[in-house]
């Protein structure tokens, strides 16, 4: 199955987020717990640890690019080969959140 | 300045204005409450301290009277300190070393001294309260010897701190609460902004808007949604409020014969009500309104902060409303502060 | 001493002398302080600044000229006595606002620090000054920040018309430091060389990098507050003030150990009076600044 990754629900006000350092590539395996991504608003840094175990198959938005809060901005599997779709990111909107920590 | 300046949160831009004068410039400072390895409560000094230590970037304790009267009197013996006052509100405890003092010192010694003193400081509604919500920059506006900037995005904020960290006296930087979240595309190479410049923020022929700090960003939502209208609106963000571009929002309103001013501030004496009186001193023709906070306190309340200061919705009717006076020749007030709830 | 004396006696005596504040019998301090303090040094001060001024070695003539409105006067004629700088001389400035130059001098304090030089910054306030936040503020930066400044009190005994025992819960004002960790001390300010000899030994503290130091001076004013203000005490409570004239002191004492006779004071009299008459008639002179100047030098 293939899941959407979206950004954490923050307070705030705050209105976009920078993507500051992925720790994986697209192919890498994440253990629950394990860190992601590391995400940046106005105040703090957020890291972004695996809820399930799952595979990071796409990223939309690499390091030091900006995403709207609730965007969808990768997208995880649970295995290695599961068939992607189109490339998209407006694809990705459809699909089930991938659960962090 | 001519390399590509990435897009960045607004505290960025400031912290990066102040970084790159420090560098230049050893006698830059920067003072004030958790400026030093707490990097201001916004962050907007992260990373000064690391690189200057503790020498330049000083905490002081909740004292702003002393703290701005030892920046004016830094400045006044050749150095260029910033002035960091967390809340707009509390500029009144500093009022007499920055208007009696700093203001005054280029012209009562007769220019053998100046303070060139950058005063930073957070204006604006968000939660926090009767005295920690308040918008004065019009109190500072009408004081000679002081210049008053207000930007509403990163590109700014990095332009205006630059020059006021090279002006010959002192300048009173606001920004605002709820212009923090909001990240904007970095200067462009080479530019600069000058104090007293403001910018066309949206091209528009049926109306000028001016306005400033988050204004600016209500202000636009207003005209996107006139614009679904066929209401075209031209958002000017004044930028600088002394000394006023005046020329700029003239060669608008000349095209447009209607004037809204939108503030956060009050409209009593406020910005508004100065950019209207210049323009019809000038012989500006047109139909003009102010917008602003109503006049009560702004309380913490999240339903009496929200009808007390403008959104975007309550800045398009004043729009339509203004248009209709103008067309009518008839002055429609529209029913009272509280009338569109 | 004598040249402040004659200097205020002058300008009083002109029916335009503005609205002054006079240092009569306020002149040991001004003087004993000045006497401590070097080249490099730099003297802020309250409204009460033409003693302190001309101690600090601020030419008499530019002086009478800025206090008569004259363009060839320190600052063009346009800070007058309230707002007199002359840096250049060590005469950082007075500043009007009672407590209003304390925090500023606190900040030419930190600029001597950071600057890495030896001098030290002196502020010279009145007992009037001491009720204001400024100057507790001021204190406790100084004593954290270990800034160069030495805090001298001149306490008259008035401010205008309240008596400092009204106005100050302190038993000296002195005592105000010691809550900062400042040393403190209260002197005889009517003693030009105790007031010399306390300074002198206070901002040796200061110099070799301890910390602020606070010193007052216990002094009596001949005249009223100000030019403007009425007279609150009796003429027998003035008479027994003026007795206590810190010139005739100073005279009695160096004519007692024979180290001033008749002549020389009558040489020191003349060469006073030389001096103002000069001053005067400089001041008298020169012309008033034109208009226009009230629109120069506002940013």
């Amino acid at each position: 199955m293939l899941y959407r990754l979206a950004t954490p629900v923050v307070g705030d006000e705050v209105v976009e987020i920078r993507v500051l350092q992925w720790h994986g590539d697209a192919g890498a395996a994440f253990a629950p717990g394990e860190l992601v991504v590391e995400l940046e608003t106005h105040k703090a840094l957020i890291e972004v640890r695996a809820g399930q175990a799952g595979v990071l198959r796409r990223i939309f938005a690499p390091d030091g690019a900006w995403i709207r809060v609730g965007e969808p901005f990768a997208v995880f599997s649970d295995g290695h080969d599961e068939p992607m779709g189109d490339d998209s990111a407006a694809e990705a909107a459809f699909l089930a959140d991938f659960v962090i920590d | 300045m001519s390399t590509e300046m990435p897009r960045m949160f607004f505290r960025e831009a400031i912290a990066r204005a102040i970084a790159e004068a420090m560098r230049a410039d050893p006698r830059v400072l920067v003072l004030g409450q958790d400026v030093g390895a707490f990097g201001g409560a916004y962050r907007e000094f992260d990373g000064l301290y690391a690189e200057f230590g503790a020498e330049r970037v000083r905490d002081t304790p909740v004292a702003e009277a002393a703290t701005m009267g030892v920046g004016v009197g830094a400045a006044a013996a050749g150095w260029r300190p910033v002035v960091s006052i967390t809340y707009m509100d509390f500029v009144m405890l500093a009022l007499d070393p920055l208007v009696n003092y700093g203001a005054k010192l280029r012209y009562k010694t007769a220019g053998r001294l100046t303070a060139p003193v950058v005063v930073k400081t957070t204006a604006g509604a968000r939660g926090q309260g009767v005295a920690h919500s308040q918008c004065l920059e019009s109190w500072l506006m009408s004081v000679p010897g002081l210049k008053v900037v207000a930007p509403s995005n990163p590109a700014d904020a990095y332009g205006l701190m630059r020059s006021a960290l090279r002006a010959n006296g002192p300048v009173v930087f606001v920004d605002h609460k709820r212009l923090y979240p909001i990240p904007g595309d970095g200067p462009a190479p080479d530019t600069e902004v000058p104090i007293g410049k403001g910018r066309i923020a949206r091209h528009g022929a049926d109306l000028t808007l001016t306005t400033h700090s988050f204004m600016v960003h209500t202000s636009l939502q207003a005209a996107v949604i006139l614009a679904e209208e066929g209401i075209s609106v031209e958002v000017i963000d004044l930028r600088s409020l002394a000394p006023l571009d005046v020329d700029l929002i003239q060669a608008s309103v000349s095209r447009t014969g209607a004037l809204l001013t939108v503030e956060e501030g009050q409209v009593t004496c406020g910005v508004g009500a100065e950019v209207a009186a210049r323009l019809r001193e000038r012989g500006a023709a047109f139909a003009g309104a102010r917008m602003g906070a109503i006049a009560a306190p702004v309380s913490s309340n999240p339903v009496l902060e929200a009808v007390a200061i403008p959104n975007a919705e309550r800045v398009a009717r004043a729009v339509r409303l203004l248009l209709r006076t103008r067309d009518s020749g008839h002055v429609d007030a529209g029913g009272g502060e509280l009338s569109a709830l | 001493m004598m040249t402040i004396r004659a200097f205020e006696q002058a300008l009083a005596a002109r029916p335009n002398h503005g609205f002054q504040l006079l240092s009569a019998g306020e002149e040991a301090v001004a003087v004993g302080l000045c006497s401590a303090l070097r080249p490099g040094d730099q003297l802020l001060t309250g409204g009460r600044s033409i003693g302190p001024a001309l101690a600090r070695g601020v030419e008499p003539r530019l002086l009478m000229a800025e206090l008569l409105g004259k363009a060839a006067g320190v600052n063009r004629g346009k800070a007058g006595r309230g707002h007199l700088a002359d840096p250049e001389s060590g005469f950082f400035g007075a500043h009007a606002v009672v407590a209003g130059n304390i925090s500023v001098a606190a900040g030419v304090a930190l600029a001597t620090k950071l600057s890495g030089r030896p001098d030290i910054v002196c502020i010279l306030f009145g007992d009037g000054a001491a009720g204001a936040g400024a100057l507790h503020e001021t204190l406790n930066i100084a004593a954290l920040w270990r800034l160069p400044l030495l805090f001298v009190c001149d306490n008259n005994q008035f401010s205008v018309s309240t008596p400092r025992r009204a106005a100050l819960a302190p038993r000296k004002l002195s005592d105000l430091a010691a809550p900062f960790q400042i040393p403190g001390r209260t002197v005889d300010g009517m003693d030009v060389n105790v007031v010399a000899q306390a300074i002198e030994l206070a901002a040796s503290g200061v110099r070799a990098g301890e910390g602020p130091a606070f010193v007052e001076c216990e002094s009596e004013r001949f005249a009223a507050h100000s030019s403007t203000a009425r007279e609150t005490r009796s003429r027998e409570e003035l008479k027994h003030t003026r007795a206590r004239c810190p010139i005739l002191r100073l005279i009695a004492e160096l004519q007692a150990t024979g180290r001033l006779d008749d002549t020389s004071l009558r040489a020191l009299e003349l060469e006073v009076e030389a001096e103002i008459a000069g001053a005067v008639a400089f001041a008298e002179a020169a012309p008033f600044p034109d208009p226009r100047e009230a629109l120069a030098d506002v940013d």
